[in-house]
């Protein structure tokens, strides 16, 4: 007789790790393109998985300013490692993206842009930071004034599996931006990876129904309390700190502290950092037309403040040194920000710090700039 | 041709002259008179000796620089309550670097340059408040100088070619 | 079996739905040796009779294959028959612009962006003070008032250009001096043609008897005008909450999604371009900011 006992919404059950593949394929049944961490040429990407099997069993992740190794060290558990140099932001807002299409028709231009399938995507592995993440890129692209259709169509459709983290890296500092290690809100399903079984907190009525006839068990207390002294810890065991007390006031005040020019030594502007933040929004529109003239393409394409070209204005350019568009970086993503969208822009997720050939470090960054401006 | 108390009066009511003492404004007036400019009158040419520092009561004085293949250049226009050819009253003697023309027709004062250097050295109290005024005009000029040297109205791309 | 619903999941979607909205260009009004005005009607006559506009704000002008270009809108906002785009040869777009005639079609995106406080000013003075291509973006205002000429008070015009020949819409200065706006110009430079001033823009607030008290100063220019404006008004003791100042930037989306025009915490396309400069003065003079 199939098992129509469903878990409630808050509730937190527990499932052997071989029944998470059935969620998987359920998902997939259901129209979902799973897509989860998955190891490819060394590194870690997010891509498509379809079992336990594509996820990276027995890695964790090293990383320091400018550094980033996977090293595998045989223990049993798929979820410790720490995300690489994608987001999910690379989903919801792709790199690239056909606006419109034209076609030269005499004088006129006729509009021919084909129907586009919105795929559904079911993210697995959301780390808190990245939930948050979503969320504040929630703010940039749905606004009440401008409602950007391509991140709506997407962002309606996602199935976030979330993955509350026990083992942070050297990089991660979400606990000081106060957006994880716990994941708050915003999911489907908020999972936290013990050695023996996948605890499940349900977060929406879609979860409750994919998981009917799945087998779990209701959590006992003994299990929880591990869970939460995992997350009390993980809270404990960051790699680096940021402290947000003075901000953004510390930074708008300090926006002529020769500290920039400092900085500016070391930054390349190779936008890295900005491709690899989880947060960043910043797109350009460009036409791309044929030879002949006769038809025109027009692309939405990711853009960074570290371009030269961005605060490019007629006669000149606004920010034309390194030292203003790092400034401008750091002071919207820790300071203006703030006043834009109600939060931070940064997140935590220290992927600007391991993924910096500079190996600029943001959090060293910003105390640098305390002590220099306290003096 | 003018009494010392019409230029008085004339020079009273220029806002600086109202900090000088009476006496002060006397002496000033005693070594200036007035001149009315018609449209199109030339005060003095580029290469002129310098005689006079000029006060503007009424109307507009063009100071202008012939340049070659391009004419004359009208680099600026003294309006009501200028002063022009105050180069005359710092202590090098130079030739004049700019001609001065009446735009339209006006009223202007024409203090006696070396007579108010002598007074100046005589009277250092004098001295001190016409250097004080004039490194003011000085000031001044330099800034809108700058500013017309930004040449900021100029198409960026035709000015970078 | 689970009852998610499958149908929803994969919808065929258009997207961003009707593309751009084409408007020909009716006349080109020649104003100097570089700078035109472009007169766009939209191809659809109930997309035009419904369009409005207030003073300041900007549209998006599309050339296909090339780009779009942020370009303020310097007609009177009463008009409705045409829109009145006023134009600077400078940049790729903008260039592009300049090869086209009368009856092609361009891509028109708006209107975008904050307007001059047109209605907060009544009853009080306005001086408008600008230069070069600052002018056209401050002509709805000009045109504003005009239609509403008691509501406003001593109404002043101080526009500066390189030199005389480069003033813009100089056949209509008249008609404003017939409608009570005092008109001042000034030229950097001048020939022996001129006869009136040279000099630049902000050296000449000392010639206006200004009330601090209720009197508005609107401003637009090149950046390094503007500043020269704003000291000479706050030194004239005019408070900065009655300075309105208009910025350029670059714009690529005109709504605030982009980035690209961010000056501080604002997008100058979405809560400029038109600022009171209280909001701008922590970040107006850093440089580079």
């Amino acid at each position: 007789m199939p098992n129509d006992r469903r878990p409630e919404i808050g509730g937190t059950i527990s499932i052997q790790k071989q029944a998470f593949d059935i969620i998987l394929s359920r998902l997939r049944e259901a129209g979902y393109q799973t897509i989860g961490p998955h190891i490819k040429n060394d590194t870690l990407v997010y891509e498509p998985i379809e079992s336990l099997n594509d996820l990276p069993q027995g890695y964790v992740t090293e990383q320091e300013a400018g550094r980033f190794r996977l090293i595998h060290n045989g223990h049993h558990r798929y979820f410790d490692l720490i995300p690489g140099s994608q987001s999910w932001k690379q989903y919801l807002f792709p790199p690239r993206l056909d606006l419109l299409t034209l076609q030269k028709n005499g004088k006129n231009w006729e509009l021919i842009t084909p129907t586009q399938d919105i795929p559904s995507y079911a993210f697995i592995g959301v780390r808190a930071c990245e939930m948050a993440a979503i969320q504040i890129q929630d703010k940039a692209f749905l606004r009440e004034d401008f409602n950007d259709p391509v991140y709506h169509a997407r962002r309606v459709k996602v199935f976030i599996l979330a993955v509350n983290c026990l083992h942070p890296a050297g990089t991660c500092f979400c606990a000081s931006m106060e957006t994880g290690p716990r994941v708050k809100d915003g999911f489907d399903l908020c999972m936290t990876e013990l050695d023996e079984v996948f605890l499940l907190t349900i977060g929406s009525e879609l979860a409750r129904n994919l998981l009917t006839g799945v087998p779990f068990e209701l959590s006992s207390a003994f299990v929880l309390n591990n869970a939460e002294r995992g997350l009390e810890n993980a809270a404990q065991q960051m790699g680096r700190t940021l402290v947000i007390s003075d901000l953004p006031d510390m930074i708008l005040n300090n926006l002529d502290n020769p500290y920039w020019q400092e900085i500016a030594k070391r930054c390349l502007s190779c936008t890295n950092c900005t491709q690899v933040c989880p947060t960043c929004f910043c797109w350009d529109a460009i036409d791309q037309m044929n030879l002949s003239g006769t038809e025109t393409r027009r692309e939405r394409v990711w853009d960074s403040c570290f371009n030269p070209g961005y605060s490019y204005v007629v006669g000149g350019n606004t920010r034309p040194t390194i030292s203003s568009r790092y400034r401008q970086w750091l002071s919207h993503k820790l300071g203006t920000w703030k006043q834009q969208y109600g939060t931070f822009g940064c997140v935590g997720c220290g992927r600007c710090i391991t993924w910096c050939p500079a190996e600029i470090d943001i959090t060293r960054e910003v105390s640098m700039l305390r002590k220099e401006a306290q003096q | 041709m003018d009494n010392v108390d019409q230029i008085s009066k004339e020079l009273k009511k220029i806002p600086w002259f109202r900090e000088l003492s009476k006496e002060h404004v006397q002496k000033i007036a005693e070594i200036s008179n007035l001149r009315l400019v018609k449209a199109g009158e030339v005060l003095f040419r580029e290469g002129d000796k310098e005689e006079c520092v000029y006060i503007v009561i009424d109307g507009r004085v063009g100071l202008d620089m012939f340049v070659p293949h391009r004419g004359k250049v009208r680099f600026y226009t003294a309006e009501p309550w200028e002063v022009f050819g105050w180069s005359s009253v710092t202590p090098n003697i130079r030739q004049r670097t700019a001609g001065a023309t009446a735009v339209v027709d006006g009223l202007i004062v024409c203090i006696n340059a070396e007579k108010l250097r002598q007074a100046c050295d005589e009277d250092h109290d004098l001295g001190y408040l016409v250097m004080r005024r004039l490194a003011n005009v000085v000031a001044g000029r330099l800034l809108v100088t700058r500013l017309q040297l930004l040449d900021m109205f100029a198409n960026p791309e035709t000015k970078n070619a | 079996m689970t009852n998610l619903q499958v149908a929803t999941l994969t919808k065929k979607i258009t997207y961003p739905n009707k593309g751009p909205r084409w408007a020909e260009i009716t006349t080109i009004t020649n104003e100097t040796s570089d700078i035109s005005t472009y007169w766009l009607k939209f191809a659809n006559p109930a997309m035009q009779a419904s369009y409005r506009f207030q003073p300041g704000q900007f549209n998006m002008v599309y050339l296909p294959g090339i780009g779009e270009a942020a370009i303020s809108i310097s007609s009177d906002a009463a008009d409705h028959t045409s829109i009145g785009h006023t134009i600077r040869f400078v940049g790729n777009v903008t260039r592009a612009v300049s090869r086209l005639k009368v009856g092609d079609v361009v891509g028109l995106r708006g209107p975008f962006g904050t307007n001059w406080p047109v209605k907060e000013l009544e009853g009080k003075d306005v001086f408008i003070a600008c230069g070069g291509v600052g002018l056209p973006p401050l002509r709805p205002v000009i045109y504003h008032i005009i239609h509403n000429r008691e509501k406003y008070g001593k109404v002043t015009l101080l526009y500066g250009a390189r030199t005389a020949n480069e003033l813009m819409y100089t056949a209509e200065h008249e008609a404003w001096c017939k409608a009570q706006i005092d008109v001042e110009l000034t030229v950097d430079r001048g020939d022996s043609n001129w006869t009136g001033r040279v000099g630049v823009v902000p050296m000449w607030f000392y010639q206006f008897r200004i009330d601090s008290h209720k009197t508005a100063v609107l401003t637009c220019g090149p950046e390094i005008m503007i500043r020269f404006v704003i000291y000479e008004a706050l030194a004239r003791r005019i408070p900065p909450e009655n300075i309105f100042v208009s910025l350029e930037r670059n714009m690529k989306c005109g709504q605030g999604s982009c980035g690209h025009c961010q000056l501080g915490p604002y997008f100058v396309c979405k809560d400029g371009p038109v600022f009171r400069f209280d909001a701008l003065q922590p970040f107006f003079n850093v440089e580079e900011f």
